[in-house]
């Protein structure tokens, strides 16, 4: 950020309140959740009568619990997969092989951010309505991953266009290398930090996704945000827990994304002589 | 000579086949199954083609939810856009390197925080006995129910907003950093205030970005279904909460009116993102270095 | 018969015809050099020798083979890049393994493969390094040790040395000048850096648009320039404009010069162009009394300090031609100056003037 307008060493007053009020709005619904979510009675007070881990108890003891968790672990880790499957290939390919069709692969990605979620699933549902397909999870991950392939292919490509994947490709091409080992030991290795990045990002999406599943599997293939939605109309205490779960497992994946983005990026800096 | 021709032909062609799986999915999963549904919102039950689907769209349910989800949308993101680029600014000129990292990174994990959590969490501040709900109550003496409700169009535009003022600062930071030093300095130096600055380059320069940003965040809103769906239930219609029970089932609509709500609901929000790429487009004309 | 052969070549992007009918035959261990301006196909015609792109028509062959549509990594062509192209997640020493893996070659025979390599290049020390902790000019001479040690059959080099600073260029390319003799390797070496074209290679590939303009050894391409593009874009030359007179005199106006046989007969009266370099001109204060060299009068216009040499602007009836001169002479040379220019016929190249 060398270039920012008239740079001043002490912040005014009112960027203070600007800030302030920034932070409370981001951050009031998070910590009330977190606090909801070990209280005993918040109903009539302005802090919490009491704590509790009561509710975590709860939530863990309900037979949903592990098998909406195990369900989104399963959509996220097959979504992560598709994924990876369907754009790391592409993306190498178009890079190196295919500059020309960069305009159409990019007009793709941006497709489903056009699509709100509720009109693909009405689609899929009516299209797919034949038995082993018809709101299977099958079906439930196709469409996650059109949502979430974007941010892999974002994530993939930046990495791809960070190093000379043309020149590494002719260079391991001259060395006899076949398309192969130049992906496992020359590009995917160099990418990876962008493929770790991506990856996570689409987990992240996915493990929250609701929409989707709700409409397509529903009760048939209930996912942890389906639960989670179901408490809320249950047991408050309960869904706060469950919210907190879920944040949990965001954050995670958040500050493993911003790590994997630090280390990616330090592994290229230095680019001084040494001598 | 002919014979390299050909070779070079049938090169390029078989590169395209790389990109067939790609394709193969998106149109299997995407493009083909909307088309479907665009051709079945206006084919009755004999496949003749008609318009009565879109007709019966015109009782109060319908256009109401629609009314609903554009009044949502349009606040959510003059509220986002406005409050982003000022909050944007901020964290733009703050002094220290680490406070601006760290709440970009807090913009980036926030404006992920959407669906059922967000609801929810609103629920627990804004409530009937929601905290500050209770903090009014108890220290202000300000009873803000039955006036002001969660549940209500307010009570959306205010959760939507925790998502989307995150989303402008992610989007409006850049278009900042894009504003050249020396562009202010030679403003400057050729004679003109700050104000002039930000009146006859400042402005005009971000103005593709605002747009941009505004439409974005008005599609963000329009195609959310997880948030209004847990916090409203069925109090508030908008037309993805309607769209969804013709999937569900819940509520039982014509199927034919379903598929015709979902095809305008895609024709704003795919015009949305048309004119994004358009307006991104012509931001980053400017910042061509 | 030449060892690597390219018939025919020809090659367009789009609609920009990038080479065109280049033929060229190289024999074994030879250095060859491809120089031209920036631009005019150098690295277009080394793509297609290693295979990166396929020429429109003609063919390329090998040691007798064709291999015009052989891919890239079954060609046995070692190739180093400009921007070095060292695998960034690979150490020095799995960079230089790499070619070796890819041919299934024996884990002890590619380390010792590896140590020879880097001793040949005189790095033996960096083998576990990675690239980002080197210096550009140690990164370069590892792209070269790679690419030699899966023992390619031709080495080709695309400005291997224009990333690097002149101090660094100089020493690397006397380093890849020596082990290319040592190793004997078939080299095409592609520079636009005409200096360095006539240090390194046993003949130089004078290109222009897509054409090649002059094949010949380094002392011919500088002394006997073919073509006007050869004489200006290598080193400065001196033209004089006019017709045939005889065998080998050329009439230019008031003066009458004697030049070289041309190669092929020129006949009288053809319009002609006769290139002169600047340090073949001699400055003299009186006319040459030998007939048979040239000696033109004019009047010194500019004097330019030049290091080892003094370039001297001289009027010659109207027109502007530089000589150099070395030291001794320069102290009694002044502005305005009458001078004669005096040289020898064996130094003017003549050549028609079809442009
Ligand atoms: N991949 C390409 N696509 C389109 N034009 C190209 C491509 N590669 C080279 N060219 C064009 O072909 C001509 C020769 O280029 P090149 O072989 O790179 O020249 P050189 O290496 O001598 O500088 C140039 O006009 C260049 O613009
Ligand atoms: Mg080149």
């Amino acid at each position: 950020m060398a270039s920012r307008l008239n740079t001043k060493h002490k912040a005014p007053f009112s960027y203070l309140v600007i800030l302030a009020f920034f932070l409370g709005y981001m951050l009031l619904p998070i910590l009330a959740t977190y606090l909801f979510s070990v209280a005993t009675r918040w109903d009539r007070t302005i802090l919490p009568e009491g704590y509790t881990l009561e509710w975590y108890q709860t939530a863990f003891a309900s037979s949903y619990f592990t098998i909406t968790l195990r369900n989104s672990l399963i959509v996220s880790m097959a979504s992560v997969l598709v994924s990876l499957l369907i754009v790391v290939p592409t993306v190498y390919w178009v890079r190196t092989r295919l500059p020309e069709a960069k305009p159409l692969l990019e007009l793709l990605m941006i497709l489903p951010f056009g699509i709100p979620s509720v009109v693909l699933a009405l689609a899929l549902v009516q299209i797919y309505n034949m038995p082993p397909i018809a709101r299977s999870p099958y079906l439930l991950v196709s469409a996650t991953v059109i949502f979430s392939m974007p941010f892999m292919y974002r994530a993939v490509s930046n990495a791809i266009e960070a190093i000379d994947a043309n020149t590494l490709t002719e260079a391991a091409q001259s060395l006899g290398a076949g398309l192969g080992p130049i992906l496992t030991r020359v590009i995917i290795p160099n990418i990876f930090p962008g493929i770790l990045s991506g990856s996570l990002l689409v987990f992240a999406t996915v493990f929250a996704e609701f929409t989707l599943a709700k409409l397509i599997t529903g009760a048939g293939f209930k996912t942890f945000p389906l639960l989670l939605v179901e408490y809320t109309r249950k047991n408050g205490s309960v869904a706060a827990a469950l919210s907190v779960i879920s944040f949990t497992i965001a954050w995670v994946a958040s500050m493993l994304i911003l790590l994997v983005g630090r280390s990616g990026k330090s592994g290229r800096q230095e680019h001084a002589p040494t001598h | 000579m002919p014979k390299g021709r050909n070779l070079r032909r049938r090169k390029r062609w078989t590169a395209w086949l790389g990109i067939v799986p790609v394709l193969v999915f998106c149109f299997a999963i995407e493009i083909v199954p909307i088309m479907m549904m665009v051709r079945g919102s206006v084919i009755d039950s004999k496949g003749n083609f008609t318009l009565a689907n879109y007709a019966s769209l015109g009782i109060p349910l319908y256009v109401n939810s629609f009314i609903n989800s554009i009044k949502l949308s349009s606040l959510s993101a003059l509220i986002g856009t406005a409050l982003g680029t000022l909050i944007g600014y901020v964290i733009y000129r703050w002094p220290l390197n680490r406070v601006r990292e760290a709440l970009i990174t807090l913009s980036d994990v926030t404006t992920n925080f959407a669906g059922a959590p967000l609801a929810f969490a609103f629920i627990i501040i804004l409530g009937s006995t929601g905290i500050v709900t209770q903090f009014f109550l108890q220290y202000l003496n300000i009873k803000i129910y039955p006036e002001f409700s969660v549940y209500s169009l307010w009570g959306l535009v205010l959760a939507y907003v925790y998502f989307q003022l995150p989303l402008m600062v992610l989007l409006i930071i850049p278009a900042f950093t894009g504003l050249r030093k020396e562009w202010f300095e030679s403003a400057q130096n050729l004679g003109a205030s700050s104000f002039q600055f930000w009146r006859r380059i400042g402005l005009p320069v971000l103005t593709p970005s605002l747009v941009s940003g505004l439409v974005l965040l008005f599609a963000n809103a329009f195609g959310a279904y997880a948030t209004a769906y847990t916090l409203t239930g069925s109090s508030l219609t908008l037309a993805t909460i309607q769209i969804g029970f013709t999937v569900t089932g819940e509520v039982r609509h014509d199927p034919g009116i379903g598929l015709a709500m979902a095809l305008i609901s895609l024709l704003i929000m795919g015009s949305c993102i048309a004119s994004y790429q358009w307006a991104t487009r012509a931001a980053r004309r400017w910042s061509s270095r | 018969m030449a060892y690597l052969e390219l018939t025919d070549v020809s090659k367009s992007f789009a609609n920009v015809a990038a080479v065109k009918n280049f033929s060229l035959a190289i024999e074994k261990g030879k250095l060859v050099s491809f120089l031209g301006p920036s631009g005019c196909g150098k690295t277009t015609t080394l793509r297609m020798i290693a295979g990166f792109e396929q020429p429109d028509s003609g063919t390329i062959t090998l040691g007798g083979q064709d291999i015009t549509v052989v891919p890239p990594n079954q060609r046995g062509i070692g190739m180093v890049f400009q921007a070095y192209a060292l695998f960034p997640n690979m150490s020095v020493a799995e960079n230089i393994a790499f070619g070796l893996k890819m041919k299934h070659t024996p884990k002890p025979e590619i380390e010792k493969q590896v140590d020879s390599v880097l001793e040949l290049i005189r790095l033996s020390d960096t083998a576990k390094r990675f690239p980002h902790q080197l210096s550009g000019g140690q990164q370069q001479r590892i792209a070269l040790a790679r690419a030699l040690a899966v023992q390619p059959q031709v080495l080709l080099l695309d400005e291997p040395l224009s990333a690097l600073d002149a101090e660094v260029r100089l020493a690397l390319r006397g380093e890849i000048r020596r082990i290319q003799s040592d190793l004997g390797i078939t080299t095409i070496y592609v520079t636009h850096d005409q200096e360095e074209a006539l240090s390194i290679s046993d003949l130089v590939v004078v290109m222009n648009k897509g054409d090649i303009e002059q094949v010949g050894s380094p002392i011919d391409i500088y002394r006997k320039p073919q073509t006007r593009f050869v004489a200006t874009f290598i080193g400065t030359a001196n033209q004089f404009t006019g017709e045939m007179s005889g065998e080998h005199t050329v009439l230019c106006g008031q003066y009458q010069l004697n030049t070289r046989p041309p190669a092929d007969r020129i006949a009288s009266g053809s319009a002609v162009l006769v290139l002169v370099r600047p340090e073949a001109i001699q400055v003299e204060m009186e006319a040459d009394p030998r007939p048979s060299v040239n000696a033109i009068p004019g009047m010194v216009e500019t004097v330019t300090f030049h290091g080892a040499v003094t370039r001297l602007g001289v009027n010659v009836y109207g027109q502007r031609v530089v000589a150099d001169v070395t030291e001794t002479n320069t102290g009694v040379i002044n502005l305005n100056q009458k001078v004669w220019l005096t040289f020898p016929p064996e130094v003017c190249q003549v050549m028609v003037q079809n442009e």
